[in-house]
């Protein structure tokens, strides 16, 4: 028996009753992915659809998908009803979901799951596999156009010969155009979370795209987030009601204090779930557009040195906005041997972690925030985390940020940087520590 | 030192805003054929053909390697017994051919991809028949002193780029190859010709550092089935302007730069009822209504959105090729050597690597100092720097960083056949990364076509599209 919360009940009886195209919100935590494996589940073991697919845009997602069903059916089931598909090497062989790229086996499989990039192999021109219904999850990383693969794969001749009937409906936009040929997709994403890579300021996601031009529904129940974390994202992001489920709401980090060497004390303060440490580093330059604070990886990796002495069994991440800091931050990570991750706010999404450590990075006297200054990678960054959350850096910096200017010099609407740091210094949602000589 | 990184990133940051598209030799030779092919491949992506390369891409593979091998190792000038010759060298290339088939063949299995019943034979017969032409034609010329195969050559100046199968390098000059495993008299187009010209243009970059200089030029040939072509002066000189003036109109029709196609006397394709022909007529007709203003209103604006998608695809594409356009901007500024320092400093590049072991799938270079700026996952292009040659000419093979741990970074290269490739001729060279991107934006651009198609079949009177 699954347990769904009232908005997972809401959206799945709301999608299995409606076609066409919709989007799904998810903040942080709200188990997007697991809503979607198990709509899938739902479709095809009511009867309300013959084939479903579910499609992601990395590999790492495709596999939490299979992961997902194979959790829901079993192993049993989910060998029966599902497929892998796509670029094999990227298929998690650990799973009872077989691979496959035969369009024999995929046609009698109800539920698959791909990348898009490899959807191609779906399409062949002489025999396509057609699905009645269909999952697009990370759509806030997607562009329009990355929609449109799965969406050749739902189109409905049916629907296209009704149209050319009735001509009259009004058509303004691809995804109007895509729901009226008879596809019926649940796009799933959080435009607060993400945006597409390397697209200008003006450019819309797939889910904004999608919220543009269709109907909309959000989860609200994170369960990842402890109730004061969920709190300080909720008004960050202005989810406007995003809530710890009951049972992790009070979740915190077991530690006994007095095995924390003192130095680290405040800093890993159980009590507090998020906790601000204000380090004065110095930015430095790298690649192409890429920057490094060499003072806050060390303290980084000082910190995670702590926290694995005292509790070893948590996960940590370090998290980061750029790719030269998280190059650095492993190779500091890599001299001591600590098992810990470091992401990018991109390749952090989708995953969490006990114990997240943000680190900031910038840090100018002219307070240029540069890409950290943006909703979604702030947002990345302080929501990954099950148990606590620290952050290094200028708080100074964060507190009187200069976001940078949109394309054509606009200036952005919203500063939020100084949200972040005025919401912290509040002391309603964590505190602010100075940094201890030693991580000087 | 920051300095250093801030032109850099200066460079880079005026690039973004500019277009940084190179257009490949192929698609020169297709625009040569029609240009209006040329653009149902960029920018409509309505190709849409299902055929899978598998033998044609494991004969270029075995020719990579067998050119460097027995061919060369048997190279006689004039042979008077050619069947005697190709046997020979079938017979010694037995191992590789074999090597190169099951290495496909394994690749083809784990990816799941179709094996035609009878693929054995028919890359054997293939790689027959070009020896056969090998022996029988190309041999009239006196055993080259080295030979490269799969070059990528970039110039970026004339935005051109292109990967030439094999180059035969004289004291005085160089001969291009370039392989067909069908027969060239069944074409029904001159297309292969145009490659080759528009491929006799880079290598004139590689070896004289100006494209229209021809003085170290000494044949082009497409080896066939059994057979060889080579273009005779007159015809290059001939057909070198008609391949700028395509060469411009791709890369303007990729930058979005509304040109107008024009369509040859006789289209092999349209004319003869090929596949892609109606695709093409599709938008000849969606143009010439546009023109008109008869395009339905709804439709005209779905069609606005459809390019609007299409050409942030094509941005995507050009985005691929920003790292060779910062090398050749900074070269151009500074010259090679200080431009490399320069972009070392910055990550961009990377060098002083050496070769130190591989597992037949893997190569694991040592660096001079722990500090490698490269991470898991990215595309970097290993590039063996030869004496004289421009950085973007220079041998190379595209890989992905594996791991990097101290000064030892781990490359996974495209296959188990580029391994030996890079082993038999880039990786005794210099080694310097320099970063890379994959294109993937082809398979974007179908889906739209799909839909394109879609609305017009819903928005178009019936009459309209047959008028």
């Amino acid at each position: 028996m699954i347990y769904l919360n009232p908005d997972q009940q809401r959206i799945l009886k709301w999608r299995i009753n409606s076609g066409g195209i919709a989007g799904v919100i998810g903040p942080p935590g709200c188990g997007k992915t697991t809503f979607g494996a198990l709509q899938a589940i739902k479709l095809v073991s009511e009867g309300y659809a013959n084939r479903v697919l579910l499609v992601a845009l990395t590999n790492s997602a495709a596999n939490e998908f299979s992961r997902e069903l194979s959790i829901v059916l079993g192993p049993d089931a989910s060998k029966f009803m599902c497929v892998r598909s796509g670029y094999a090497p990227g298929a998690d062989n650990s799973l009872p979901i077989p691979f496959s790229n035969e369009l024999d086996v995929i046609k009698k499989k109800q539920i698959v799951i791909c990348t898009t990039q490899s959807l191609k192999r779906l399409s062949r021109k002489s025999s396509p596999v057609r699905f009645d219904n269909m999952i697009i999850d990370e759509a806030g990383i997607e562009r329009l156009e990355h929609l449109l693969s799965p969406f050749v794969l739902g189109i409905n001749q049916l629907g296209v010969q009704m149209m050319k009937e009735s001509i009259g409906y009004g058509i303004n936009s691809i995804i109007e155009l895509a729901s009226t040929c008879g596809v019926v997709a649940t796009v799933v994403g959080d435009p607060k979370q993400s945006r597409p890579i390397r697209s200008e300021d003006y450019d819309l996601s797939a889910i904004e795209w999608v919220l543009k031009c269709a109907k909309c529904d959000t989860l609200y129940t994170t369960y990842r987030l402890p109730d004061d974390l969920a709190m300080l994202v909720n008004e960050f992001a202005g989810y406007q009601g995003l809530t710890s489920a009951p049972e992790i709401a009070g979740r915190r980090l077991v530690v006994d204090c007095n095995t924390i060497d003192k130095e680290f004390r405040n800093i890993i303060n159980p009590d507090k779930v998020v906790t601000w440490l204000d380090l004065d580093g110095t930015e430095e330059m790298a690649g192409p557009s890429s920057w490094y604070n060499d003072l806050e990886a060390r303290a980084c990796v000082r910190i995670c040195h702590e926290i694995k002495k005292v509790a070893p069994s948590k996960s940590i991440m370090v998290v980061t906005r750029y790719a030269e800091q998280r190059r650095i931050v492993s190779k500091y990570l890599q001299q001591l041997g600590l098992g810990v991750r470091v992401m990018t706010t991109v390749g952090a999404l989708g995953t969490q972690s006990d114990i997240v450590i943000f680190t900031i990075v910038r840090n100018n006297p002219e307070r240029r925030i540069g890409a950290i200054g943006s909703l979604q990678d702030l947002n990345v960054a302080i929501s990954r985390s099950k148990e606590k959350l620290i952050i290094v850096g200028s708080f100074d910096m964060m507190l009187n940020a200069k976001p940078r200017l949109h394309n054509l010099g606009v200036q952005p609407k919203h500063n939020f940087p100084q949200k972040l740091a005025q919401l912290v210094s509040k002391e309603k949602y964590g505190e602010i520590v100075e940094a201890p000589p030693i991580l000087h | 030192m920051n300095t250093d990184i801030l032109d850099v990133r200066r460079t880079y940051e005026s690039l973004r805003k500019s277009n940084t598209h190179l257009v490949q030799s192929s698609e020169i030779a297709t625009a040569c054929v029609c240009q209006n092919l040329f653009k149902l491949d960029y920018p409509y992506g309505a190709i849409t053909s299902d055929k899978d390369y598998l033998i044609a891409n494991t004969v270029h593979d075995i020719m990579s390697l067998c050119m460097g091998g027995p061919v060369i190792e048997n190279w006689q000038s004039s042979p008077n017994e050619c069947q005697d010759l190709t046997r020979k060298i079938v017979n010694e290339s037995r191992e590789i051919v074999n090597g190169v088939m099951e290495d496909t063949l394994d690749v083809a299995l784990k990816e799941n991809r179709f094996v035609p019943d009878d693929f054995k034979d028919r890359v054997n017969e293939s790689y027959n028949g070009l020896i056969t032409g090998i022996t029988r034609r190309l041999m009239k010329y006196e055993k080259p002193l080295k030979v490269i195969t799969e070059a990528t050559i970039s110039n970026v100046k004339n935005h051109h780029e292109g990967r030439i199968d094999a180059l035969l390098e004289y004291h005085d000059g160089y001969g291009l190859l370039d392989w067909k495993s069908y027969d060239l008299s069944k074409t029904v187009s001159d297309r292969e010709k145009w490659q080759l010209i528009a491929n006799s243009l880079l290598a004139n970059y590689r070896y004289c550092l100006n494209e229209n200089d021809w003085s170290k030029y000494r044949f082009s040939c497409i080896v066939h089935y059994t057979g060889a072509y080579f273009p005779r002066m007159e015809t290059i000189e001939k057909e070198v302007e008609k391949i700028k003036i395509n060469r411009k109109f791709a890369h303007d029709v990729l930058c979005g730069v509304r040109v107008h196609a024009q369509r040859p006397n006789f289209c092999p394709v349209c004319d003869k009822g090929l596949e892609g022909s109606k695709e093409c007529q599709f938008y000849q007709r969606d143009a010439r209504l546009f023109y008109e203003g008869m395009l339905p209103a709804q439709y005209d604006k779905l069609t606005r959105q459809f390019f609007a998608k299409r050409y942030a695809i094509l941005k995507e594409r050009a985005e691929t090729h920003l790292h060779k356009h910062v090398v050749s901007i900074l070269i151009d500024r500074y010259g090679e050597e200080e431009a490399i320092r320069r972009l070392e400093k910055t990550g961009v590049i990377c060098r002083k690597f050496t070769y130190d072991f591989d597992d037949g799938e893997k190569v694991i270079l040592s660096g001079a100092d722990n500090d490698i700026p490269l991470e898991p996952r990215k595309i970097v292009r290993i590039i063996g720097k030869e004496k004289d040659k421009p950085l973007l000419s220079c041998i190379s093979e595209q890989a992905s960083v594996m791991e990097v741990i101290n000064n030892k970074i781990t490359l996974s290269l495209r296959s188990k056949i580029a391994v030996r490739r890079a082993k038999r001729q880039l990786l005794d060279l210099p080694i310097i990364l320099l970063r890379d991107e994959l294109n993937l934006t082809r398979s974007m651009l179908r889906p739209i076509h799909t839909f394109h198609k879609l609305a017009a079949d819903i928005f178009i009177p019936q009459g309209f599209m047959m008028s």
